[in-house]
């Protein structure tokens, strides 16, 4: 059970990695490329530090031998704090930690990626997975879901996923009428209800708002997909990322160890646990 | 394992000798009945249980895990003190053995190991329940222990539990009198402690019971930091108001009582009824770590419920779910 390779070392320690790049997405949002070179599953998340500040779990949006990304999204002490991080600053890190989504089980099988604003974070770890391995892969369906055109994360990385991939964009509201990716207006459920997809020979990805993660639950199964072919990445008040805390379990599940990915019947009726 | 007769007079020698050599920790009274390091053995208070657990001297209430200068980060240093605990129940004794798997098994935490490394511990064998709360009897409690303490009114049978154990015994031996009497299981057994009926509560997820039984709870929290083997906690960094390049990651015990337990960004509360943080705090007692670790949590010592200003009985909680159906039929006129 144990993530420690020595047993003389301190399992809350973080260690120094350089910042290689800092990218602004939206106003409250921004992706930095940390030159972290360690073995990591996508879905799989650190725990970033800022002396003095605090510790807070962040997912790893990237898949490569040579460094890790993490999106961000300016939500509290943590993340202010590191929205003033620049290229070539040091930033402390442990990890990585949970499990990720077992790539391996699904060759062969499309693939149906949902996300819901900052969820879609996590699932790019999947797309990255996918770029290096895409033979192993039949058709990949993205449905991603933003509040407006401007809270639209990964703007870089959308012009090749459509070309590449079966690309829904949408978002809640687009007053002003700007252009996003042949984006919808509209919710990503909508979007997700009119599609064509089936369960047949199908594995979904859902990361979002617990209530997007709710509807989206829904749709897949009137689609016909089978709670085990759905995987949601779960959200929860993390301190340790250890096991021990005890603030992230879902019944007797622990977030940080057991998940955050988890085969949607392992925990079943999650919400409100 | 081996027994030995203790005198009364040796019994405090025994811990006059230990107390020249190194700590001596035991329930002391000073209102309530708590742990402490002793100054004169005849503080020693035995006749009920403490009321605090024995808990905060390995899992402290609040610990500095990390330093940081600027981006350095260092570990403070760790002390090991050689203590000796005396006068612990096996609810205590069990408790312990449960926190030794959360920090020494699943991780190995620096911190909990440092303080519980060099610690020997000393049971005191309750003859009876030392309170009405009490509901060990019910939940398999492990012998786990240096050396076990039986009180026999005029002298002490002591039990060995563990090479630590013998080792003391071998180190105070003038003492300690071999015997041939043995304990017997059903001298093991706690009077009085059964009232736990049935500890599977597996059944019970969807029980509407769980809401009506915690209407009266305040969310103060007394429960889990009056459990010997409650171990959630959180992590907060503080900076030094002397040098904000200096600062401190510091651990500290948490609820999951509180309803801040479970608040993510954006303010969302996973478990925002107090019935449900109520019913999540005994499933991981009786459930969701025996689930892990193959033994329940909960220890039966009855703090949880003796603390508890509106005394909400979880045991009687539960006990009534469980036969609700059998007593409507009974109780029909």
């Amino acid at each position: 059970m144990s993530k420690q390779k020595d047993n003389s070392e301190n399992p809350y320690m973080p260690k120094p990695y350089k910042v290689l790049e800092f990218f602004r997405e939206t106003p409250d949002t921004f992706t930095i490329t940390v030159k972290m070179k360690i073995k990591h599953e996508p879905g799989q998340f650190v725990q970033i530090s800022v002396p003095g500040v605090g510790e807070s779990p962040i997912s790893i949006c990237s898949y490569s031998k040579e460094h890790i990304k993490l999106n961000i999204r300016e939500v509290g002490n943590v993340t202010n704090a590191l929205a003033k991080l620049k290229k070539g600053d040091k930033v402390l890190i442990r990890g990585p930690y949970g499990k990720g989504y077992p790539m391996h089980s699904f060759i062969g099988q499309n693939l149906i990626i949902i996300g819901g604003g900052c969820g879609v974070a996590p699932l790019k770890g999947i797309v990255d997975y996918v770029e290096h391995n895409r033979k192993d892969y039949k058709d990949i369906h993205m449905f991603l879901g933003y509040r407006s055109p401007k809270d639209i994360i990964f703007s870089r990385e959308l012009e090749e996923w459509r070309k590449t991939y079966k690309l829904t964009v949408t978002v809640d509201e687009n007053q002003h009428g700007e252009f996003c990716y042949n984006a919808k207006t509209g919710f990503v459920t909508e979007a997700l209800k009119e599609s064509k997809i089936t369960g047949k020979n199908t594995v979904a990805f859902i990361c979002g708002p617990p209530v997007m993660m709710k509807f989206v639950i829904r749709i897949l199964r009137e689609k016909g997909l089978k709670d085990e072919q759905i995987y949601i990445s779960a959200e929860r008040l993390m301190y340790c990322a250890l096991g021990i805390c005890c603030h992230c379990m879902i019944r007797g599940k622990f977030t940080c160890m057991d998940g955050p990915v988890f085969r949607y019947d392992e925990i079943g009726n999650y919400e409100n646990d | 394992m081996f027994a030995y007769k203790v005198s009364i007079k040796n019994y405090e020698k025994f811990l006059e000798a230990i107390k020249k050599k190194h700590e001596l920790i035991a329930p002391v009274k000073k209102g309530l009945v708590r742990f402490e390091p002793i100054k004169d053995i005849k503080d020693i208070f035995l006749e009920k249980n403490a009321y605090f657990p024995v808990k905060e001297y390995f899992f402290k209430k609040q610990e500095v895990l990390l330093k940081f200068q600027g981006i350095k980060v260092t570990q403070p240093k760790l002390e090991s003190p050689t203590r000796v605990f005396f006068g612990l129940r096996r609810c205590d004794l069990n408790g312990i053995k449960h926190q030794d798997k959360v920090f020494m098994e699943t991780i190995k935490d620096p911190y909990y190991i440092a303080a519980r490394k060099n610690s020997i511990l000393i049971g005191y064998h309750c003859e009876k329940a030392p309170s009405k709360y009490c509901f060990c009897g019910t939940l398999n409690l492990a012998d786990f222990y240096d050396l076990i303490f039986y009180d026999r009114q005029n002298y002490f049978l002591v039990e060995v539990g563990s090479k630590k154990g013998l080792e003391l015994v071998d180190t105070f031996s003038e003492f300690f009198e071999k015997t041939k009497i043995k304990i017997t299981p059903k001298e093991k057994k706690i009077r009085g402690a059964d009232r736990l009926i049935k500890k599977d509560i597996s059944q019970l997820y969807d029980n509407k019971d769980w809401e009506k039984g915690v209407n009266a709870c305040l969310s103060c929290a007394a429960c889990t930091s009056l459990c010997p083997t409650c171990y959630c906690f959180e992590i907060h960094d503080e900076v030094k108001t002397s040098n904000p390049t200096e600062s401190e990651r510091k651990r500290t015990w948490s609820s999951c009582q509180l309803q801040s337990f479970s608040k993510v960004a954006g303010n969302h509360v996973f478990r925002e009824k107090r019935s449900e943080r109520f019913k999540h705090r005994i499933y991981h007692q009786l459930d969701y770590f025996k689930e892990r670790y193959g033994v329940n949590l909960c220890t039966g010592c009855g703090r949880c419920i003796e603390g508890c200003p509106t005394r909400i009985d979880f045991v009687d909680i539960i006990n009534k779910m469980k036969t609700s159906k059998i007593k409507n039929v009974k109780t029909k006129r």
